[in-house]
């Protein structure tokens, strides 16, 4: 059986695979399609500093290779998750990262400040695509300035591991990597959804309420390969893949790019009990390849050429 | 925080059968590799082909009817989704996610009678209901067979589904269509009017309704007007149906037990639900 243990940013995780935020529950209620120890680490989806209602319907639509979503971050907030969620991940051998998100500065810091004390959340990723309502509502992940603000303040505010994570709804990720890493970030979660929409053109309506979407799924999984390789290159903290995964084979593509840990996320809405079993199809693959270790995938990637160490560069 | 049925399953099962029915239905009948015996009336299963020309996302079908091991599911053939199942051929095999959902309440025998209101393929839940109801439900007084009403209401003959199967349990059924082809002439809410005033069926009863969503809007109409008991079974747009994606909100009342959060789940707080909870 080939080795699966990976150590991100401190974290010493049984295996590299985690939930993508927002796609496997807040805790573990998913318990018994996926056993907790089957987990890398679990990632709660977004929690905000008060309780929102989210986004009208519809909220979802699927596409020709993918999903769409205007969920809207709906979440009963930061005290219902402390009372309602951390203490029965506490009682289970899961590691767990808190995905927060806020609307300013101060939202995310008092986040981090109040997840601070809780042993069972082990980390936070920091949702950075959540609009930024005192700055024209762009979100935070657009801005290198503004992204590295945030996470400067809420690694202030933690001596938790904190991972940013990114937008692919920029022009040059790299920058945005480069940013958060000197804010503080430990490691960068790349990426969340593509803006995307879809319409029926015989109503004229779009599909969803929001009009344009999250896009996720298999469809985005290139951009998203693309996305992660530019980070790792951009910046020395680890970096955790996502979007599109949604087999053994695909998680291998982003660990080689450069990732050290992936997550899964629409892939859970085809089977949910797909996530529990990934790390042994993983580990059984590279026994088939005679690799001894899933770290010995890590970053071994080979460039063929000048053209593929310059990103953007044309084709 | 609303979680999945704890017996519920993801597994591969192999289709038996696709037998058409109606204009544009098929019952698709499966034998799921994890047994799942005696599934509560009213609960649903997430069903997806298993190979490339189908789409990612599992869609949500009622169970239909159970013999044993094997699960019936009726399907209205709608979009990508239902024509991939429509046209999946025995031997193969479908990915199956369930039983999810709560079910329909006790159907019990003691109360006042069950009215059941199908629209179109919203009869789906309705087979079910009828044999446990006849059966007893959770240890409760069985219902006899003129305790139960079947109102089936389509736009025309050809989409009441599988309706002989109803009258053969023989409990009181009515069809309506809105071209008259058969039965009343009219929608099912009509026909129970009608029924009502023709002292057909009594006043006081409890309603039980599933169907198109503006059929189910004028349903809660009257049982909050007449003050009757009724559960709907609601056919969200669902992504997931375990709880996971957060695409399948229902409105809850802010008065009644769910109403500590404006959005009820409808995939594992529902899909039936009781007026007196959610504001459609
Ligand atoms: C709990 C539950 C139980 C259900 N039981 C049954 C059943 O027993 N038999 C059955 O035939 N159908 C049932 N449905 C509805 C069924 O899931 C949809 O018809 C199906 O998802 C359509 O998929 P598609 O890919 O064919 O259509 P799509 O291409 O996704 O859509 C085609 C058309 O159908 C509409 N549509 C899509 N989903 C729904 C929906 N959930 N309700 C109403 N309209 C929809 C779309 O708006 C569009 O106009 C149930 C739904 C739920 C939530
Ligand atoms: C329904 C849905 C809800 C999501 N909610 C969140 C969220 O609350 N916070 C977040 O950071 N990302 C959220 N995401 C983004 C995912 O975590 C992930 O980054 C993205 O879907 C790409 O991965 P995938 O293609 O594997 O799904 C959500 C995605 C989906 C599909
Ligand atoms: S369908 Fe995904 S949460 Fe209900």
């Amino acid at each position: 059986m080939a080795n699966m243990a990976v150590t991100v940013a401190g974290l010493e995780l049984a295996n590299p695979v985690m939930s993508a935020s927002g796609t496997y529950g807040h805790g573990l209620e998913m318990r018994h399609f996926a056993a907790p120890a089957s987990l890398g680490a679990w990632v709660s989806k977004t929690v905000t500093r008060k309780p929102r209602p989210g986004n009208p319907l519809p909220r979802i639509a699927e596409t020709e290779a993918g999903f769409l979503n205007s969920i809207g971050l709906e979440n009963r907030g930061i005290d219902s998750y402390l009372r309602d969620v951390l203490p029965d991940m506490a009682r289970e051998h899961a590691v767990v990262i808190t995905n927060i998100g806020g609307e300013s500065v101060d939202d995310f810091a008092e986040l981090a400040a109040r997840l601070d004390g809780e042993r069972a959340c082990h980390a936070l990723e920091v949702n950075l695509s959540c609009p930024n309502v005192q700055g024209g509502k762009l979100p935070f992940s657009t801005s290198p300035a503004m992204a590295e603000s945030v996470i400067a303040r809420v690694r202030a505010a933690t001596k938790k591991p904190v991972f940013a994570k990114l937008s692919p709804n920029v022009s040059d990720i790299g920058e945005i990597a480069r940013a958060v890493e000197a804010g503080g970030a430990d490691g960068i979660t790349a990426v969340n959804t593509l803006l995307g929409m879809r319409v029926d053109w015989k109503t004229r309506r779009p599909a969803l309420n929001t009009i344009q979407g999250g896009y996720s799924g298999i469809g985005i999984k290139p951009i998203a390969l693309r996305c992660a390789w530019s980070c790792a290159r951009a910046v020395s903290i680890p970096v955790i893949g996502c979007g599109g995964i949604a087999c053994a084979e695909d998680a291998f593509e982003f660990l080689v790019v450069g990732c050290r840990a992936v997550q899964f996320g629409t892939a859970s809405f085809t089977d949910p009990g797909k996530i529990g079993r990934l790390a042994a199809e993983m580990s059984q693959l590279l026994d088939q390849h005679g690799i001894a270790s899933v770290t010995d995938l890590i970053g071994t990637l080979r460039a063929p050429n000048v053209l593929a160490k310059t990103p953007g560069a044309p084709s | 925080m609303p979680a999945p049925p704890k017996d519920a399953r993801s597994c591969l099962a192999e289709v038996l059968e696709v037998e058409r029915v109606g204009d544009d239905g098929v019952i698709l009948s499966v034998r799921p590799e994890i047994a799942m015996l005696d599934v509560r009336a009213s609960r649903f299963f997430m069903l997806r082909h298993e190979d490339a020309r189908s789409p990612a996302i599992p869609r949500p079908f009622s169970l239909y009817r159970q013999r044993g091991r094997e699960l019936e599911f009726l399907i209205k053939v709608m979009g990508r989704g239902t024509q991939a199942l429509a046209q999946s051929r025995p031997g193969e095999k479908l990915r199956l996610i369930g039983p999810l959902g709560n079910g329909w309440p006790a159907l019990d025998g003691d109360g006042p009678m069950w009215v059941m209101l199908a629209g179109g393929v919203g009869s789906a839940p309705f087979y079910l209901a009828i044999e446990q109801a006849l059966k007893g439900m959770d240890g409760k007084a069985r219902c006899g067979k003129d305790h139960v009403a079947f109102l089936f209401g389509a736009a025309r003959k050809g989409l009441l589904y599988d309706v002989d199967a109803f009258r053969g349990f023989g409990v009181k059924v009515f069809t309506a269509t809105d071209d008259g082809s058969d039965g009343f002439k009219g929608n099912v809410l009509q026909l129970l009017e009608t029924l009502w005033s023709r002292g057909t069926l009594p006043r006081e009863c409890r309603l039980l309704a599933c169907g198109p969503e503006r059929m189910l809007e004028a349903v809660e109409h009257l049982a909050q007007e007449k003050h009757l008991e009724c559960w709907l079974s609601l056919e969200t747009l669902m992504g997931c149906g375990v709880g996971i994606c957060n695409g399948c909100p229902v409105p809850t009342r802010p008065d009644g037990p769910l109403g500590a959060w404006p959005n009820a789940k409808c995939c594992v707080e529902g899909p039936v639900f009781s007026t007196r909870d959610i504001a459609l």
